[in-house]
């Protein structure tokens, strides 16, 4: 009996001993990658703040430490450079295709020595940023959603954002403080794809500007052909919250709009009266699912499906960004036929396009200076030399490059990009989301298919909705103290 | 500590003497054996659990920094509309489990008995169970599909497409639909669990059954049920709990839209999307106090079920033993 008490306080000592080592371990390890406690942010800022003073003295002595985005110039500077860098994406299907490879190996005709290691992603925006909490990722991501303030603890500045302006577009997508930690693999424009030849069946001969014309562009094509006018792509998910792009530039012409006015916007989601704004915007899926212009049975959509019938003619339109058209040209034998027009919203005349950059590489911080010159390198000669963002059909990110034909629909509008925040107030939009858990652009795929859920069921009028948006939005501003204006 | 207790224990031996010694090896292999499994089940469950409890009172991101709320996530548990809501979608699922347990019970019951191709049936009927979640969920996604599988065998009985529902489309039927493939997937595996237990009740008390006038039925009833009664609440506190916390089916068939969207799945949105992990993990301990809660109740209401031939069966031996020592007793004195 005695052994036995015995042997469970040693088993009891042993268990609490491993435990404490547990514990210790537990407490020392998270000071490296995690940045909650104030000293691993000052060690951060000391890394920075040298590469910022940098940019000044050596930009006519680039070899000292990692060059910046201007300071590189592509097939001339390095071309010795030896190292190996790794790249995270979440282009599968271009892994696959062995369009990377291609590029990787077109790059070392150029660098011989810097082998670059390419991990394609499957479920990219959850698990890079697990990958990125570890911080032993590789030395190039494609930057998933972080907060811009945390930026600098995780990627280096690629340049300020005054220089890479003058190289790039979409320049300040991850600009903080005067800096710029990304540059987008390639930019979207985003309007509507659809199908010519079924827009020519249902003799629809000038393309929609505006929502009603859009919807009578719908109602005919229902009308005169077989094909589904608006393919909403309802059970994917995430193509729903496709929608959210317009709700910007689109709906009111306002570059500042998105990234500044939104989130200080007492009733963003009130009807403007004139057809346009976020409320008319998610008015025309709302008015089409009810008037059954929709797909039949929108739950059991299929994201697959859906390029290869539009491709031959059984979908009149869908709501995407023009990153789709190529997948959808590919998707058969009548590439032709697709086309992609500015959305149908006009704000005083104008059709508006909203133009943006996709993923946009970035570089860790904690690489090593050969390492992260290799990565500047490789960044640059993909943005200048690849083609790659022109053979996908996006908009060119660099500045004055070739546009892809597509774009030939979008010559009477405007094009605009977003305008990054106002400085202190980078987070304001994330946070908002965040809390009102409206997600806009960042995910929130469920309050656009509660839309379709309430036009086809009759459970919710499309005012309650906005209702109920604008009071989510508004405790969120209360929630988080956000100054509102009227 | 230990080594205190030791040497007031060992006060004859020294500690040196005492580890050479048999007793003291005997502990040495006891612990070497087991740290192991206890350190791997202490890392990967119970410090990622306390982890997630720590979450539970920080308002958080997976990155960025934290601040304490305290209780604050737990109260918005309670507040919001979204997450007991989704809880409501459980009963849909606690009513499938039931249907599957009277199911695979029925099923066991007949395999049990001498039945042709018996083997061949378990196996089909097992089968659903290996395959992955993931693949069932497109699976029964094209089955349910406007036109697609189901329609087609329906149209061949006889159904009219234009008279049946969108088995997904339609909200007063899509979460029916969807407890449909849990039970499809579950109840072979239910089956033959409820197939091992009635394998170990003894033989000899059907045919003491069937000589005493015992039907099937009442063979069932009186012999097999009390026989297996602990795989039974097993399988029904297994199948509560995971009706509490389904999750596969939603989310990969309609990933929780169209008022599909269960406890977990609703959980997985916030944690995920809108990133607020600090009321996720808070959801998840309230749904651990739930499903605890429900363990419990569930206990207690199988102890006051089968209280009656608890009794029985004590009663019975009692008198068994009382009678073995009379006649112990009586040859003994003869």
């Amino acid at each position: 009996m005695k052994l036995k008490k015995v042997l469970a306080v040693t088993l009891a000592a042993a268990m609490t001993l491993s435990l404490a080592a547990c514990g210790g371990a537990e407490e020392t390890a998270p000071a490296a990658p995690a940045v909650e406690e104030t000293p691993a942010d000052s060690t951060e800022t000391d890394t920075t703040e040298p590469a910022a003073e940098e940019e000044a003295p050596a930009a006519d002595e680039a070899a000292a430490g990692v060059p910046s985005y201007s300071q590189v110039n592509v097939g001339e500077d390095y071309t010795n450079l030896t190292a190996t860098i790794k790249w995270l994406h979440h282009k599968t299907d271009r892994a696959e295709d062995g369009t990377i490879d291609q590029m990787i190996a077109d790059f070392n005709a150029v660098y011989p020595n810097i082998t670059v290691e390419a991990e394609a992603i499957t479920d990219y925006a959850e698990d890079a940023l697990l990958r990125l909490s570890t911080g032993d990722w590789g030395d190039i991501m494609f930057i998933p959603a972080v907060d811009k303030s945390e930026l600098q603890n995780y990627f280096m500045p690629i340049d300020t954002l005054e220089n890479l302006s003058n190289e790039i577009n979409f320049a300040n997508i991850w600009e903080f403080g005067g800096q710029s930690y990304g540059v987008p693999y390639m930019a979207n424009a985003q309007g509507v794809l659809y199908n010519k030849a079924v827009f020519e069946k249902a003799g629809i001969t000038t393309l929609p500007k505006t929502p009603d014309e859009f919807i009578a562009a719908l109602q005919a094509i229902k009308d005169n052909t077989d094909a589904i006018p608006l393919y909403t792509n309802y059970a994917a998910g995430w193509t729903m919250g496709a929608w959210d792009a317009y709700i910007g530039v689109v709906s009111n012409g306002d570059a500042t709009y998105m990234n500044q006015k939104f989130v200080h916007t007492a009733e963003p989601f009130k009807d403007p009266g004139d057809g346009t704004g976020i409320y008319n915007l998610y008015k025309i899926l709302f008015d089409a699912v009810e008037k059954g212009l929709i797909e039949d049975d929108y739950t059991t959509t299929d994201w697959e499906g859906c390029k290869g019938m539009i491709n031959r003619g059984e979908i009149g339109t869908m709501v995407l960004g023009s990153w789709a058209y190529a997948q959808m040209v590919e998707a058969g034998d009548h590439g032709e036929d697709i086309g992609y027009m500015p959305f149908p919203m006009s704000v005083g005349g104008t059709q508006y396009a909203l133009a943006g950059g996709d993923y946009s590489y970035g570089i860790n911080v904690n690489s090593s200076d050969e390492n992260k010159t290799a990565a500047m390198v490789f960044i640059k000669w993909m943005t200048e030399e690849s083609g790659w963002c022109f053979n996908e059909g996006g908009y060119t990110v660099q500045k004055g490059g070739q546009n892809p034909d597509m774009y030939a629909a979008f010559d009477g509008a405007t094009i605009m990009s977003d305008e990054p925040a106002l400085a202190g107030e980078e987070t304001f939009l994330n946070d908002m989301n965040a809390e009102s858990e409206l997600s806009f652009n960042a995910g929130g795929n469920t309050k656009v298919q509660s839309i379709v859920e309430a036009a086809a069921t009759g459970s919710q009028s499309y005012d309650d909705i906005m209702q109920n948006w604008t009071m989510v939005w508004n405790a969120a501003q209360e929630e988080l103290g956000i100054e509102v204006n009227n | 500590m230990a080594s205190e207790m030791m040497t007031g224990k060992t006060q004859k031996r020294s500690l040196g003497e005492w580890a050479a010694s048999r007793d003291g090896q005997k502990v040495f292999v006891m612990i070497a054996f087991m740290i192991i499994p206890l350190l791997l089940l202490f890392v990967f469950t119970y410090l990622p659990f306390a982890e997630m409890f720590g979450f539970s009172f920080y308002n958080m991101k997976y990155i960025g920094a934290r601040k304490f709320v305290g209780l604050k996530n737990y109260v918005k548990v309670f507040q919001r509309d979204d997450c007991f809501g989704a809880l409501k979608l459980s009963l849909y699922y606690m009513a499938g489990s039931v249907v599957q347990l009277a199911l695979s019970l029925y099923l066991a019951t007949i395999l049990s008995f001498k039945v042709k191709g018996g083997n061949l049936f378990k196996g089909f009927m097992f089968f659903p169970f290996l395959i992955n979640g993931i693949a069932i969920g497109f699976i029964f996604k094209f089955f349910y599909t406007r036109g697609f599988v189901f329609d087609t065998v329906l149209q061949w009985c006889g159904f009219e497409l234009e008279n049946l529902p969108y088995w997904l489309k339609d909200q007063s039927i899509n979460n029916i639909s969807l407890v449909g493939t849990s039970v499809w997937r579950y109840f072979g595996q239910n089956m033959v669990l409820f197939i091992g237990a009635i394998m170990s009740v003894d033989a000899e008390l059907y045919e003491a059954a069937m000589l005493d006038g015992a039907n099937r039925f009442q063979q069932f009833r009186y012999i097999i049920l009390p026989g297996i009664k602990t795989i039974i609440t097993l399988n029904v506190i297994l199948s509560i709990t995971g009706s509490l916390s389904a999750f596969e089916p939603p989310y990969v068939i309609t990933s929780g839209a169209n008022g599909t969207g269960t406890y977990f799945v609703i959980m997985h949105e916030i944690a995920h999307t809108q990133q607020k992990v600090g009321l996720a993990s808070a959801m998840a301990i309230v749904l651990l106090m739930i499903i605890f809660a429900a363990t419990i109740l569930q206990k207690l209401f199988f102890k006051y079920v089968f209280k009656g031939a608890d009794d029985e069966d004590l009663n019975a031996s009692v008198k068994r033993d009382k009678k073995l020592a009379k006649y112990a007793a009586r040859k003994a004195g003869r």
